[in-house]
């Protein structure tokens, strides 16, 4: 077999070199499949990025802005406001936002939510509402 | 020997080299959000120049709020708040006069069904107050003098309102018409793969990488679902409903689209989508359409040069023109 001459003429060396490219390259494949599934949520307050939080860390969060205390929370992969000082609570109503793009906003309350990560099999690039 | 041995170390290194190298493809998106025109906007473009991305974003964002200043009820020296206070004939810049000539246009072509006479009716119901309230009979006819497709004559730049009490208010046209201008300063700028969304409002300049873009739409009954994608390029898609701006009273939902016929919200649709060249006929049509309910809606989607669109009437039932049958996919 010449996969098993070639093993045998390797020195010792050499194995500890193969090995720690195989490492290498598994770390590699592990660090691009782990960086699609690790969302983020990214918090604007008046055009400033004022919260972020990885999207799987499940926690409560106040947000302050011009009208007061915008109240949000992360859960099952998933922020979503729940309750804030504008008059309509449209931004209550928008439900959840879970996937890399999705947007929240309090217009009111000039707060902006968004998602950031890899997307990946998405049925769409822009949401009309 | 040694370049047996070296063989499966090389073949390793090429692997690991492969997989360092890889780079998203997104890496060429620039994507931006802002609150302007009392709403959230995204810009998205594609390119190699990273530079030029970001100038052409920040022409974009500035435009919008260039005419945020030209057409807001709210800011008292805009030309449209100029315009309600006017008793006599008044001299507006060329753009507001065009765009107050589309708007009139679509007034026509609708039978009144879109109307930018109604300043009077948003703050007398309070729907975007904390303090919403379904007004009088009389105070809604009061709300409606004066108004209708021939309530403004324009003459260039001239406009002069056929009664002087009349408020104008251009957010079934306003939003639409900013959104068509920033995707001219990101033409201008050089880019050619971009969308701008204007709180649903969208117009999409050019390809997205060699793919039509995929336009999810709201489900105006289910929050964070989607109803239909379109698949679109060059083209603008605005959509109306009754599920943002609302208040509930005794079990009757109360929404900003008013029926210029009543000065009450229309009843016949909870949304409509329409696919037009501009945003600003997309924006406008959108508003009449619904007004007019899901028949009359559809019939004036259908007589449009050069426009698509679908209905979701009140009963939940769905209407669409022939033209989508190839690009909407419903979920």
């Amino acid at each position: 077999m010449a996969l098993g001459a070639t093993l045998k003429r390797l020195t010792r060396f050499d194995r500890y070199l193969v090995l720690s490219l195989a490492l290498l390259v598994s770390a590699s494949f592990l660090l691009l499949w782990g960086r699609q599934s690790g969302s983020r949520i990214v918090v604007d307050a008046d055009n400033r990025t004022v919260f972020t939080a990885p999207l799987d860390d499940a926690r409560h969060f106040e947000i302050e802005g011009p009208l007061g205390t915008t109240r949000m929370e992360i859960a099952d992969g998933a922020v979503r406001v729940l309750s804030s000082p504008c008059p309509q609570k449209i931004c209550i109503g928008l439900g959840d936002a879970r996937r890399a793009g999705d947007l929240l906003a309090c217009v009111p309350n000039r707060i902006v939510v968004r998602i950031e990560g890899e997307k990946e099999g998405e049925a769409y690039d822009l949401l009309s509402r | 020997m040694f370049n047996r041995s070296l063989v499966p170390i090389l073949l390793l290194l090429m692997v690991a080299f492969f997989v360092w190298q890889r780079q998203p493809a997104e890496d060429s998106l620039l994507s931006r959000t802002a609150l302007v025109m009392g709403t959230l906007v995204e810009i998205k473009a594609y390119g190699d120049d990273r530079e030029l991305l970001e100038q052409g974003l920040d022409a974009a964002f500035a435009e919008m709020v260039r005419l945020e200043q030209l057409f807001s009820t709210h800011i008292p020296k805009s030309e449209v708040s100029r315009l309600s206070a006017a008793d006599a004939p008044l001299i507006v810049s060329e753009e507001t006069a065009t765009l107050l000539g589309l708007g009139l246009k679509i007034a026509q072509r609708s039978d009144g069904a879109f109307d930018m006479g109604l300043g009077k009716l948003m703050p007398l119901w309070g729907v975007e107050s904390d303090q919403p309230q379904v007004p009088e009979e009389q105070s809604i006819a009061l709300a409606l003098k004066g108004i209708g497709p021939d309530s403004l004559q324009i003459s260039e730049q001239q406009v002069r309102k056929q009664t002087p009490g009349l408020q104008i208010d251009l957010g079934g046209i306003a939003k639409g018409y900013a959104v068509d201008r920033a995707v001219e300063k990101l033409r201008q700028a050089g880019i050619f793969s971009a969308a701008v969304n204007a709180g649903g409002d969208i117009r999409l300049l050019g390809d997205r990488q060699g793919q039509s873009w995929r336009i999810g739409i709201q489900h105006p009954r289910k929050a964070g679902e989607i109803i239909a994608t379109l698949a679109l390029q060059n083209r603008a898609v605005v959509t109306s409903g009754d599920y943002e701006r609302y208040f509930e009273q005794e079990g009757l939902r109360y929404h900003h689209l008013f029926d210029p016929q009543t000065g009450r919200p229309a009843r016949g649709c909870q949304s409509v989508t329409v696919v037009a060249a501009d945003a600003a006929s997309a924006d406008a049509l959108a508003t009449a359409a619904f007004v007019l309910g899901p028949q009359k809606g559809l019939a004036l989607l259908e007589r449009m040069p050069d426009v698509e669109g679908f209905l979701i009437a009140a009963d939940g039932s769905k209407l669409a023109t022939g033209g989508l049958k190839d690009i909407l996919e419903w979920h």
